[in-house]
């Protein structure tokens, strides 16, 4: 018997129509009973730099393989990992390898000629195209059983405050960028806001009313009509206000800590604390599509917390070597798979609202990179590894490819939505379709 | 058909006097048969005994006749049933007179508001009000903004490209935006035409509220903010790839300065390459600010708008409320809805949220400073006396300040709370219910009749201080305010619902009779209309009279090409006498006279409407039926003159026709957009007219000067224009302060030489004073 059975399959099962539904199980995610299929999720992680091949990449091919030690905490997650070796990103023109690392990473299209002036090469502007994650929530937006409020959270951990090319992965479509939101308490405010303002309204209603009283008995007859009328919608909005509550009741506000300021030090709470708003945000469906975005394309963190007293990014410029960098820029990476892990974790721990199984079954996430490797800023084999079964690809397994364009990976990723692109971005790039072997 | 013209001014007549005329109009039309009686005569003969004179109802039928049911719902139910003793004694048609009648005359709802003595109703505060109040509520814990004289905005000129201040090399006033480099820079010996970049600061004045659009046109990067100093409006300071033209848009209150900042950059980002790549091709560079304001075309944003000051940021609202209530004229704020309490809710959660966002800077208390929350419970307790117009008192203070800290978990939330409850009391949201009379209603009835927003700290004071009690106290106070932006926009506003122009009236042309005369030249009309009004108001003598005698209009290029003036091609807007002194002030003012027209002919019709209704003040009943006028192809040897007196010959037409059309008809030498004309049809034009006046009098002019003169000197006009103002700045009926008020208003107007300004005065100062009925009423909460 199957294990993951729909709720209409289960209301099928009991008798019951639809449409009685929500008066027999009063239930507020009634989105559940239109479901014809599962619900799909995207998380897009980025980390800066490029990493060290021989600590990231496994040696084996197939479902036999040994993490290395970049990896080494995916290590309970390994069968449903999947990590893609040889995806190269073949976009050129204008910009320098981290301007198009980061700013072709999920277009697949060149950059806008402009003014902002690499280390080498001509000087560029914006990508001429819009990024797959975006593609994607627009096709789910499209469609009201699979949309959602937000459709898709764009995440940031310590992102400068500055918009240029170097600090911008996600476009809405062509010179549109879009900013990562790097505040947690601004995401919070974004995704709960309005609730919680709506508590405070209510929390304040009794003082409203006595007020309304008093004033009320202080004017003539003639002109009471006009505060006893007002007096009435202040008690409809009272009314309302409960119902709302009543509603929301499914899904608790999480609480985050307070007064994490923005600072270098503090980017493992921020982590954290972003981590756990997405995955909240998803238990709440407010979107089927994240991306989170750790610091910017050459991002300079420090990482004082792991011994690590160098920029990240002068660091990823040491020779291989110099073998105290590459372990360090290991030990960067390493992090960076943390932060994945225990976003992986997160999921696979929190119940499938409605559903069977863990918000992991139904979530893919890509963690990837701008470069191949700091040194040598090479744009073949960009890390890409994948984890969760979010997506029907076939995970536990180390593939490596014959530096294939990473215009196909995007493709996948749309075709594993029911979005059956035949290009996107360069179609020059988009070969023989999507990546093979991945399902 | 009878056709029923009332010579009354609005709520000027009593209702004795508003049922006589009613009663002679309608009876004299010839067109009813001898032995059919009007409405009013079958109800005194067969309903008074009952019902009585007013429809007050007597001892054996109490209930008086007032209701909401449609003269033919009546007609009907009268037919029916009444005479109670005899049903059959009327029939259908005289149902229907006797309907008609007492629809009009007490009946329906509005015969009740007109026939009710006038009060001054509880008032919430308006749309335009609201906001204005919760931008000055917290733009008071900002400081004023300064707009003096200076016009244009601060240029800083950079050879780097960062505005490193050793790098400046110019420091100017620029009156607007608009500068084309070339392939050099901005003074070719001292930049490098590869790099450099400009700075522009100061402020923008908004003339009117709504949405404003910003467009900046350049080859280069550039930043723009508007209002909020922290976020870009426009951010392109990637350049990326060929767009020229950014645009966003803002929402702006009337008569506000805003800061504004652009930065325009011509060089790289990112890594600096000059020394490997010295020598790149010039490039061309150049850079135009513009708007397009919610009325108009997009143009460089002018000289007259901009100053170099630096102004505060102001907080607008941007909850969208339902619109006010405008049906006497003027918008009131006698009614509440749901839509409106959830707005309201809206707009104090908005509040509360930028209150929170602004904390530090607003109640001027760094986050980590020791003695925080005292500081911002003295901060809430500054922001609930400013909102309520007056001091808490214990109590309250107790309830809005202290009680919200003790339920807080933090200071943040415990302010929020604050602001949603104050902004949520009907001590805020409506007029006069929080105490007095005293002076701080005084204070607050000045501020709201200039500025539609809340008293100052120098009313405040003066209201503290026992300085706000005699009326030369209050005057002074209001000359004072009337120097401020915000009294300048509410009076213009005033001024273009006085022409009917506040709505912004459709003025498309047959583009092939009038080619060229498109959006821009409409937009241009518009301005040159504002300056005029702008320029009578705010001149040393601010004489009415000149808005109805001026000779000369304000043109520009672009205008003086469709106007027949010669003007230079680079001419900005002023003034110059056209048609040889046959203009008469907004009489003629294009805009006005194209507003009053067809989209190919001229309309003596809207024209004399507009002349009997807003300038004389009568009031006017709608058409009986809708008519389509004659089209002119139908009679091709006719003038318009010609086709209106044909089209409204019939008896049923004339009663108000015979008013309405000589007023327009003196404008016939002005076509449909208000260009001069001798001919009309190939045949001259023929503007003669008259008006008989409400004493009698019967007055022949000939032509826009003698019409503009007539009126000018007419006290129907000074008094008609006296109540329109009064109205528009207290929003409550005159008659509520007094019968004869409205007299005494228009006598001082007279005795001024009808200076607007001292006229503003002396109504702002008169609604100050509680009306006599009112004085007893309110008690202390």
């Amino acid at each position: 018997m199957a294990l993951r059975r729909t709720r209409r399959e289960f209301v099928r099962d009991l008798g019951i129509s639809t449409a009685a539904l929500p008066f027999v199980l009063n239930l507020s995610g009634l989105g559940f009973a239109n479901q014809t299929r599962r619900k799909q999720r995207l998380v897009v992680m980025f980390s800066p730099n490029g990493v060290v091949p021989g600590a990231f990449w496994p040696d084996e091919e197939g479902e036999k393989f040994t993490l290395k030690e970049s990896l080494k905490p995916l290590a309970p997650f390994q069968s449903r990992t999947l990590v893609l070796n040889g995806v190269c990103d073949r976009v050129r023109g204008d910009g320098d390898s981290h301007m198009r690392g980061i700013g072709c990473l999920l277009t697949g299209v060149e950059l806008f000629p402009g003014n902002v002036q690499g280390g080498s090469h001509t000087p560029a502007g914006w990508a001429s195209g819009l990024s797959v994650d975006q593609e994607i929530r627009t096709h789910l937006q499209k469609d009201p059983a699979t949309r959602t409020r937000f459709g898709s959270l764009e995440f940031g951990v310590m992102v400068p405050d500055r918009a240029d090319t170097w600090t911008r992965m996600v476009y809405s479509g062509p010179n549109k960028p879009v900013a990562p939101v790097d505040d947690p308490y601004q995401m919070f405010a974004k995704l709960y806001g309005r609730t919680k303002d709506r508590e405070l309204l209510k929390s304040v209603l009794d003082d409203v009313r006595d007020d309304l009283k008093k004033v009320g008995g202080a004017v003539g007859a003639a002109d009471r009509k006009l505060l006893d009328e007002h007096a009435t919608f202040v008690r409809e909005m009272e009314k309302d206000l409960r119902e709302e509550k009543a509603a929301a009741a499914d899904h608790p506000v999480p609480q985050l800590e307070p007064g994490v300021k923005k600072e270098n030090d503090r980017i493992p709470a921020i982590s954290k604390m972003q981590i756990d708003l997405m995955v909240n945000g998803f238990a709440a469906d407010f979107a089927r599509v994240a991306t989170l975005q750790y610091t910017n394309s050459v991002g300079m963190a420090r990482m004082r917390w792991l011994g690590v007293t160098e920029g990240h990014h002068e660091l990823s410029h040491e020779p291989d070597k110099n073998e105290t960098a590459q372990d360090k820029l290991t030990k960067i990476n390493r992090w960076f798979c943390d932060q994945l892990a225990y976003l992986a974790k997160r999921l696979a721990e929190t119940p499938e609202p409605g559903g069977p199984g863990s918000l992991l079954d139904n979530t893919l996430i890509v963690w990837t990179n701008e470069l191949g490797k700091g040194n040598s800023h090479t744009l073949d084999d960009i890390p890409f590894v994948l984890v969760g079964n979010g997506l029907d690809f076939k995970m536990g397994r180390s593939v490596k490819y014959q530096k294939l364009a990473h215009n196909r990976l995007l493709l996948a990723l749309a075709h594993g939505f029911g979005h059956r692109l035949t290009r996107f971005g360069n179609p020059d790039f988009c070969g023989a379709g999507p990546l093979p072997s991945l399902t | 058909m009878p056709i029923v013209l009332r010579f009354q001014r609005v709520h000027s007549c009593p209702p004795a006097r508003l049922a006589l005329f009613a009663f002679a109009l309608v009876a004299s039309p010839g067109a009813a048969a001898a032995d059919t009686k009007t409405g009013e005569q079958i109800y005194r003969q067969l309903c008074v005994r009952c019902h009585g004179l007013g429809g007050e109802g007597s001892k054996k039928h109490p209930p008086p006749l007032v209701g909401d049911k449609s003269v033919d719902a009546l007609a009907k139910l009268i037919d029916r049933t009444m005479p109670e003793d005899d049903p059959d004694q009327l029939d259908a048609a005289g149902s229907a007179a006797v309907a008609a009648y007492i629809h009009d005359a007490f009946y329906s709802p509005t015969a009740q508001a007109r026939n009710k003595p006038a009060r001054v109703e509880l008032s919430r505060l308006t749309i335009p009000q609201y906001r204005n109040a919760v931008a000055d509520l917290v733009g008071a814990f900002r400081g004023p903004g300064k707009w003096d004289d200076k016009r244009g905005l601060r240029g800083e000129y950079f050879t780097g490209r960062g505005f490193e201040g050793n790098k400046r090399v110019i420091d100017r006033t620029d009156p607007e935006v608009r500068f084309d480099f070339g392939t050099s820079g901005p003074a070719p010996e001292k930049f490098d035409p590869h790099q450099f970049s400009i700075r522009w600061e100061g402020s923008v004045l908004a003339p009117e509220t709504g949405t404003y659009e910003l467009v900046v046109r350049t080859e280069h990067a550039i930043r723009l903010w508007v209002n909020d100093p922290r976020t870009p409006l426009i951010d392109a300071w990637v350049k990326s790839g060929t767009d020229t033209e950014f645009r966003a848009s803002v929402g702006l209150l009337a008569g506000r300065a805003y800061p504004l900042r652009l930065e325009f950059s011509k060089a790289k980002q990112g890594v600096d390459d000059s020394k490997t790549n010295p020598n790149p091709p010039p490039k061309k560079a150049s850079i135009a600010l513009l708007w397009k304001p919610p009325h108009g075309v997009v143009g460089v944003i002018p000289a007259r708008h901009l100053s170099p000051n630096r102004s505060p940021e102001a907080f607008v609202v941007s909850t969208a409320f339902p619109p006010d209530d405008r049906s006497l004229g003027w918008e009131r704020g006698t009614g509440v809805s749901k839509e409106w309490d959830a707005a309201t809710t809206e707009a104090a959660i908005e509040t509360a949220g930028y209150v929170a966002g602004h904390l530090a800077e607003l109640a001027g208390v760094a986050d980590a400073a020791p003695d925080r929350s005292p500081k911002l419970r003295e901060f809430c307790r500054r922001f609930a006396d400013r909102a309520f117009r007056r001091p808490l008192t214990d109590e309250q203070r107790r309830v809005f300040i202290d009680r919200q800290f003790e339920a807080a978990a933090d200071p943040e939330t415990a302010v929020k709370r604050v602001v949603l409850v104050v902004l949520k009391s009907p001590r805020f949201l409506f007029r006069e219910v929080g105490g007095g009379p005293d002076a701080y209603d005084t204070a607050a009835r000045l501020s709201f009749a200039l500025w539609d927003s809340l008293p100052d700290d120098e009313l405040l004071k003066a209201a503290a201080t026992g300085k706000l009690a005699a009326p030369d106290q209050l005057a002074a106070h209001a000359e004072r305010m009337l120097a401020d932006p915000r009294a300048k926009a509410k009076v213009r506003a005033f001024l273009l619902t006085w022409l009917k122009a506040d709505q912004v009236p459709d003025l498309a042309k047959d583009p092939k009779r009038f080619p060229g005369f498109g959006p821009e030249v409409i937009s241009d009309l518009r301005t040159s209309l504002d300056l005029f009004l702008d320029e009578v108001v705010w001149s040393g003598e601010s004489d009415f009279r000149q808005l109805l005698l001026a000779d000369s209009v304000h043109l520009n290029h672009t205008l003086a090409r469709v106007y027949g003036a010669d003007l230079s091609p680079a001419a900005g807007f002023q003034k110059v006498r056209l048609d040889a002194g046959k203009r008469a002030g907004v009489l003629t003012h294009p805009y006005l006279l194209a507003a009053f027209a067809y989209t190919g002919e001229s309309s003596p019709i809207h024209r004399g409407v507009f002349l009997a209704r807003g300038v004389l003040g009568l009031t006017l009943r709608p058409p009986p039926d809708a008519f389509t006028p004659f089209p002119a192809d139908l009679h091709p040897t006719l003038t318009t003159r010609e086709r209106v007196a044909l089209q409204t010959k019939p008896q049923a037409c004339i009663g108000c026709h015979g008013v309405i059309n000589p007023l327009g008809y003196t404008l016939e030498h002005f076509d449909a957009i208000g260009r001069y004309r001798e001919k009309d049809n190939g045949k001259p034009v023929d503007a003669t007219g008259g008006y008989q006046t409400r004493s009698g009098v019967a007055v022949k002019f000939t032509g826009a000067p003698e019409l503009g003169r007539f009126l000018a000197g007419s006290e129907e006009v000074h008094a008609a224009f006296t109540e329109h103002l009064f109205h528009h700045l207290v929003k409550q009926p005159v008659r509520a302060y007094g019968s004869h008020r409205l007299d005494e208003l228009r006598a001082g107007f007279a005795g001024n030489g009808f200076n607007i300004r001292k006229l503003i005065v002396a109504v702002a100062v008169v609604s100050a004073f509680p009306p006599p009925e009112a004085k007893s009423s309110p008690k202390k909460p």
